[in-house]
């Protein structure tokens, strides 16, 4: 068992020749939790949809416990994988979409337990005992029968959640999970993913809340032009950041926090 | 004035051949038309000034031509290049052209207003392409393609009577030489516009029944009080007094 | 052989001229179908029930049938019963009755979109109830209907070319005239599709901008 669930080497992804990621490198150990930061356009939501190759990054490899993703090196040259392989790993990275995504003609439960049947090809009662536990778990034991149409947005989230998990993946990507939320609701799913890591999920977490990469995070990487401009534990780099931009954005997300000091 | 029945009696064979005919030339053209209308909604997808031009230029001059003058066109002028081909084959070519731009346009339309997202959700979860067109994509654009494409069919099998000016020998031209031979036109046109009622019947009933296997809930309107719905709704009694 | 251009030209004059008995006919169908469409709309909505009950009858009968064997009961079958039109009355009556169908029904949808609450709260002002017509449903119902409106003059347009087939002198039936003389069926035809291009793509293209703008409206 590797004890790296994440490996990112090199990936550069460009849109009409300039370089919305460029030469990115990033490692995530199994159990770690990573918060994404940055300002918008910086790169962060392209790095989530080029490690899960919804976009094909021109450049790069990606590896999930150990084994290529994407790309893989034989003989000493690089191969594109073939559809079938790729679709073979994608169950082992589980992405909840900023619009969550769920598929509005299936209920609550069949979103859990339809792509556990297609996929994984587990038999029908295996996945619905399976989603109906990760339900429960999430509070939503009496939502499976609705459509996601009748569910308030917490719930709604909570489903891509459980959708994301009951594939049982290496790591789970969270792309601003909050931003789509009310504000009362989001203290109960930064708890949620707080729970999550607690359980030794390994994540990365695009956000924008700072408290959330403070508390929870055990690293907080921060994008700047397609690059990873800084990054390390929150209590040095949220506390004492030591790029000029970094130090930037902190005081735009935190005015009123910058103004009291 | 009397019904006169014997004539139906010594004439159904002949609007039997019709009716088949009908049907036959129907449904090729509805093939035919659907395919041709699919890839001209993807050539439309591609982003060239030039192929979007030809494809909206193909689908006005189609929209603001009658079928009758396009059947005449097509009937006139492939002999003019050469191609001599029997009337049928004319107007199941001419009835196919036709019904290839309305359904473009349908497809054209569910095409813009696929739910990518939802695609990508499936795509990342690890479906193959198939998969998530089959579990995701299908589902959802099949309920919204069914009504449109059902209208069209139903135009398109009333449009066929037209063939009927070419001598191609279907519902139509029979009931004219029925016409012609009796001289008791309201027996042939009764029988004629009982058998075209029936087809569409039957169809639309179809393209109802594929339309609740997908199970789209219908929202149902609410006409509010019995006032608001003695304006606002042409039904004998106000929806909400139903079950 | 060969496609004779300067022969199709040479006809363009004669069948522009018959083309304006296509746009004479469709403009009285349409003002006699909208008009039609209307006024059914408004006794269906009193809810009579015998009167619907036929109402339903003829809708299914119009819409289930093809125009062109409406167009033939209406010259061949009418003056059985005593009505002997003529080709061009027979014609205009049964593509009038068609688009009436086809209008009311649009209408009916239509009216689906517009809120009961205005209803009850011009009832409540004690509006008579063909002043709630006027001011209230019916100006909506235009709006909400136009590009649907819209199409179905297209429609009308081009019904009026099957009008040749019971003798009608129209576009299509000149061209059919011409070219039984100068044995050019080709550039003809071709000389009657231009007509209707140039009489519907005008209303195509206010179709398009109205849908334009309405979709804007909602925005």
């Amino acid at each position: 068992m590797s004890a790296t669930a994440l490996s990112v080497s090199g990936l550069t992804k460009r849109f009409k020749g300039s370089a919305v990621l460029d030469d990115v490198y990033l490692d995530v150990a199994r159990g770690e939790v990573v918060a994404m930061i940055g300002p918008s356009g910086c790169g962060k939501s392209t790095f989530l949809r080029c490690i899960t190759l919804i976009e094909q990054p021109e450049a790069g490899f990606i590896s999930v416990a150990g084994k290529p993703f994407g790309r893989e090196v034989v003989g000493g040259t690089v191969h594109r994988q073939p559809r079938r392989a790729v679709d073979a790993m994608r169950p082992k990275i589980g992405m909840v979409f900023q619009a969550l995504n769920l598929w509005p003609h299936m209920t609550a439960l069949e979103n859990v337990v339809r792509p556990q049947v297609v996929v994984l090809k587990r038999s029908r009662d295996e996945a619905t005992a399976r989603a109906q536990k990760l339900l429960a778990d999430l509070d939503l034991a009496d939502r499976g029968d609705r459509l996601p149409h009748a569910l308030s947005g917490g719930q709604k989230q909570r489903v891509a959640i459980a959708r994301a998990l009951a594939m049982d993946p290496e790591i789970m990507l969270f792309d601003e999970p909050t931003s789509a939320l009310d504000p009362e609701l989001i203290g109960g799913v930064l708890a949620l993913l707080k729970d999550l890591a607690a359980g030794g999920m390994t994540m990365i977490v695009v956000t924008h809340e700072i408290g959330f990469a403070a508390n929870v995070a055990d690293r907080v990487v921060f994008m700047h032009g397609g690059r990873i401009a800084e990054e390390g534990p929150p209590g040095r780099v949220l506390k004492q950041p030591g790029d000029p931009r970094l130090q930037a954005f902190l005081s735009l997300i935190r005015p009123a926090a910058a103004e009291a000091v | 004035m009397t019904f006169d029945l014997s004539i139906l009696a010594q004439y159904w064979p002949l609007f039997v051949k019709g009716t088949w005919l009908t049907i036959r030339i129907c449904l090729a053209a509805t093939i035919i038309g659907y395919v041709i209308g699919i890839v001209l909604a993807l050539l439309s997808q591609i982003p060239s000034r030039a192929i979007k031009a030809a494809i909206e230029i193909y689908l006005l001059t189609l929209r603001a031509i009658p079928f009758i003058i396009l059947l005449f066109v097509v009937y006139y002028g492939l002999p003019f290049s050469g191609i001599r081909i029997p009337a049928v084959i004319t107007g199941t070519i001419a009835l196919s052209l036709y019904a290839s731009a309305y359904y473009a346009e349908i497809v054209r339309a569910a095409i813009e207003a696929l739910p990518r997202g939802q695609y990508e959700s499936a795509r990342v979860i690890g479906m193959s392409a198939l998969q998530a067109m089959r579990h995701v994509i299908f589902p959802q654009i099949v309920p919204t393609l069914v009504p449109p494409s059902t209208n069209i069919t139903l135009t398109m099998i009333k449009e066929s009577a037209v063939l009927s000016s070419i001598t191609v020998a279907e519902l139509t031209y029979q009931s004219l030489v029925v016409q012609g031979n009796t001289f008791a036109p309201f027996e042939a046109f009764a029988a004629v516009t009982l058998i075209y009622w029936a087809i569409t019947a039957i169809v639309a009933h179809a393209a109802s029944l594929l339309e609740r296997r997908f199970g789209r809930a219908r929202s149902e309107h609410l006409v509010g009080s019995a006032l608001a719905a003695s304006f606002l709704s042409l039904e004998a009694m106000p929806k909400r007094s139903r079950r | 052989m060969g496609f004779q251009f300067g022969y199709l030209v040479s006809i363009l004059p004669s069948l522009g001229e018959a083309a304006l008995i296509n746009a004479r006919l469709a403009a009285i169908i349409a003002v006699l179908a909208i008009l039609g469409g209307t006024l059914l709309t408004i006794l269906r909505a009193m809810k009579i029930a015998a009167l619907n009950a036929v109402v339903a009858v003829v809708i299914s009968f119009i819409r289930g049938t093809p125009l062109l064997i409406q167009i033939f009961i209406a010259f061949y079958v009418l003056p059985i019963f005593g009505l002997d039109l003529g080709p061009e009355s027979a014609g205009v009556a049964a593509i009038s009755l068609n688009s009436t169908i086809f209008i009311t029904e649009m209408m009916r949808g239509g009216l689906t979109g517009i809120d009961p609450g205005q209803i009850e709260a011009a009832t409540s002002l004690a509006l008579p109830r063909w002043l709630i017509w006027r001011k209230v449903v019916l100006p909506q119902l235009f709006r909400i209907i136009l590009p649907m409106l819209v199409n179905e003059v297209t429609v009308i347009v081009k019904g009026t070319a099957l009008l040749s087939v019971i003798t009608v002198v129209e576009v299509l039936r000149t061209s059919q005239q011409i070219a039984g003389s100068s044995f050019r069926p080709f550039e003809t035809l071709v000389g009657a599709a231009l007509c209707f291009l140039v009489l519907n793509l005008p209303v195509i293209a206010a179709g398009k901008v109205i849908e334009r703008r309405t979709a804007g409206a909602r925005r």
